[in-house]
């Protein structure tokens, strides 16, 4: 049928289609004209009331501090979950730190009532994951900023909590730190403790926690050990079958539980005797690389702590001091998210890395 | 005349019920005593529960324990028919209503405790997890008190935890026990006019609390706490129960 439209008829088109391709194009129309009208709205609504809110201001609204930290115990800076009259808490410096970033929060709130930290307790390597999903509003873990690999996209280090820390050795064997010893003693002086350890090293069974920056030094540095990755200190501690010559990990770490917990490992030192640092690092608090206005409230929280002594203070008590765990626990723990909690904890197992 | 028969009628018709009020009281008094003791030997059941796993709880080797509230219960109700041979699961008919009431609040809160202390308990690489009986004891007697007008409380003269410290009244009876040879009944009173019933049941220490509250006297246990340089047989505390005779 022929249509009565001069246009339709001039391209072949019946009157039906014509109206199809009109309708079509008044949607289209008003489509856009909608969209227009919606983004206006949207700005009205955004001006009004802000639809995001900056993480200060999120943080006061919920009155609760998200803080992650690691399952797996890092003696002093985290113990392991105690039992006591209040019911489970943790302890250890990175704990009266999370206590001081939310004493400054409460302050910075302007509230009457106390902004409240909420320890999400997680596996190491996920702390990452859980900051980069927005679940976390910062973890402390004694971690360091400083060390290559230890930086994912997104995240952000702050200044330092605890300084001159760094990877460090641990051995049973007297023999294997007379290995090191002969290879310092060949350098005449001119001391370079990587290659006396590359070399003392070599050949052995060397083990490192997985993430972590003990990892990262041994992959880049010592190619020539058999190199273990365990899911935690602990277990490279009971790893028996694997022959573990050397362990290593955060030197503060090791020099509290070479003291107080597995006597019968011991720090490698120098000749002099001193403990051998293989690397140094400063511990940091992290949070999101957005989070512009949190990352500024803990360096000045950090800066003021250490003009003030109390990071020294803090590094005295749980690392120099003679006390109990188990009572600190009880009068100045944190209590655990236990929705958070992984069902139980297992310290993980050991495992020879694929060396390329 | 009529209304003088009708009043000494229905004197006559309350006249029963109001004499035995006398023995009514009295029974009351009797139904809440025995639930206190029921209270305490449940608690202490709880606490000798406890102290019979410690070596399982604190073995470091062991992850999942299987010290669940489920496997606790089942001892704990073997525990209290031991010492008083009732069966919680199907209690008799002669124990009174408010114990059956009280004994199911108590029992759960037990549970409850181990339930919230599994992640510490299952904790593998971790010795001493400080989940003893006192930390049970403790937690177990304010959850159950925060339920119910009835407190349960563990005491002791000099309190590791500022929270256990006595009252007055628990003070006085504390020092009057230490004084004593054991006694192995509670002390029992009703006070504020007899509208409270007090009740206190001493614990004494045995060889094993020794390891952490014996000899020698002030050096640090494996908690942090000085030790108290106690002997075996030496008054350790209480429990102290207090109902009031309108509990709800």
């Amino acid at each position: 049928m022929q249509s009565s439209n001069p246009i339709a008829r001039m391209i072949g088109w019946s009157d039906d289609k014509m109206r199809v391709h009109w309708r079509h194009r008044i949607i289209l129309g008003l489509a856009l004209l909608l969209l227009q009208g919606c983004g206006l709205l949207y700005d009205a609504v955004t001006m009004v009331h802000p639809l995001t809110q900056d993480e200060l201001s999120a943080i006061c609204a919920r009155g609760r501090l998200r803080v992650g930290i690691s399952v797996e115990p890092f003696r002093p800076f985290i113990f392991p979950a105690m039992y006591t009259d209040e019911g489970i808490r943790v302890t250890g410096l990175d704990i009266e730190l999370i206590r001081e970033v939310a004493d400054a929060l409460t302050v910075h709130c302007g509230k009457q009532t106390p902004i409240i930290p909420t320890l999400h307790v997680t596996r190491f390597p996920d702390l990452f994951i859980k900051m980069n999903e927005g679940q976390l509003d910062l973890f402390v873990s004694s971690v360091s900023g400083t060390v290559p690999g230890t930086r994912p996209t997104g995240l952000w280090f702050s200044l330092p909590y605890f300084y001159r820390d760094g990877v460090a050795a641990i051995i049973q064997k007297p023999e294997v730190a007379e290995r090191v010893w002969q290879q310092l003693q060949k350098q005449n002086g001119k001391l370079d403790t990587l290659a006396a350890v590359r070399e003392g090293f070599a050949g052995l069974t060397v083990a490192v926690q997985k993430g972590r920056s003990s990892q990262l030094y041994a992959e880049a540095n010592l190619k020539e050990v058999r190199l273990v990755i365990c899911d935690s200190l602990p277990a490279s501690i009971e790893a028996k079958d694997l022959n573990i010559d050397v362990i290593l990990t955060n030197q503060s770490i090791l020099e509290y539980v070479t003291k107080r917990v597995w006597q019968d490992w011991r720090l490698l030192t120098q000749l002099d005797g001193t403990p051998m640092s293989l690397t140094h690092e400063d511990l940091s608090i992290v949070t999101s690389d957005d989070h512009r206005r949190l990352q500024w409230l803990l360096n000045n929280l950090l800066f003021r702590l250490e003009e003030s002594n109390r990071l020294k203070q803090m590094r005295w008590r749980w690392v120099d001091a003679h006390y109990a765990p188990t009572r600190r626990a009880t009068s100045e723990g944190l209590p655990l998210e236990i929705t958070q909690v992984p069902q139980h904890y297992d310290q993980g197992q050991c495992r020879l890395a694929e060396r390329q | 005349m009529i209304a003088l028969s009708n009043g000494l009628r229905l004197f006559g018709l309350i006249l029963p019920f109001l004499c035995p009020q006398i023995g009514w009281t009295e029974n009351l008094h009797k139904e809440h005593e025995h639930t206190a003791q029921l209270l305490t030997n449940l608690l202490n059941a709880g606490r000798v529960v406890v102290e019979q796993n410690q070596t399982l709880i604190n073995d470091p080797s062991r992850g999942d324990k299987e010290f669940t509230p489920e496997v606790f219960e089942r001892l704990l109700r073997e525990e209290f028919f031991q010492q008083t041979h009732i069966d919680l699961k199907h209690p008799p008919s002669s124990l009174p209503s408010l114990a059956k009431e009280l004994l199911a609040a108590l029992l759960l809160a037990s549970k409850e405790v181990v339930g919230d202390a599994q992640f510490v308990i299952n904790q593998r690489g971790i010795g001493y997890k400080n989940f003893i009986p006192a930390t049970f004891g403790s937690q177990t007697a304010r959850k159950f008190s925060n339920r119910s007008h009835v407190t349960i409380k563990q005491t002791t003269l000099n309190p590791r935890n500022l929270k256990n410290t006595p009252d007055p009244y628990e003070e006085a009876v504390l020092n009057r026990l230490a004084r004593q040879t054991a006694v192995t009944a509670p002390t029992v009173e009703w006070v504020d006019g007899g509208r409270l019933l007090r009740t206190v049941m001493p614990i004494y220490y045995s060889d094993d609390c020794l390891t952490c509250h014996g000899s020698p006297k002030g050096i640090l246990d494996i908690s942090g706490y000085p030790r108290e340089g106690a002997q075996a047989g030496d008054l350790a505390g209480a429990i102290s129960i207090q109902i009031p005779v309108d509990h709800r």
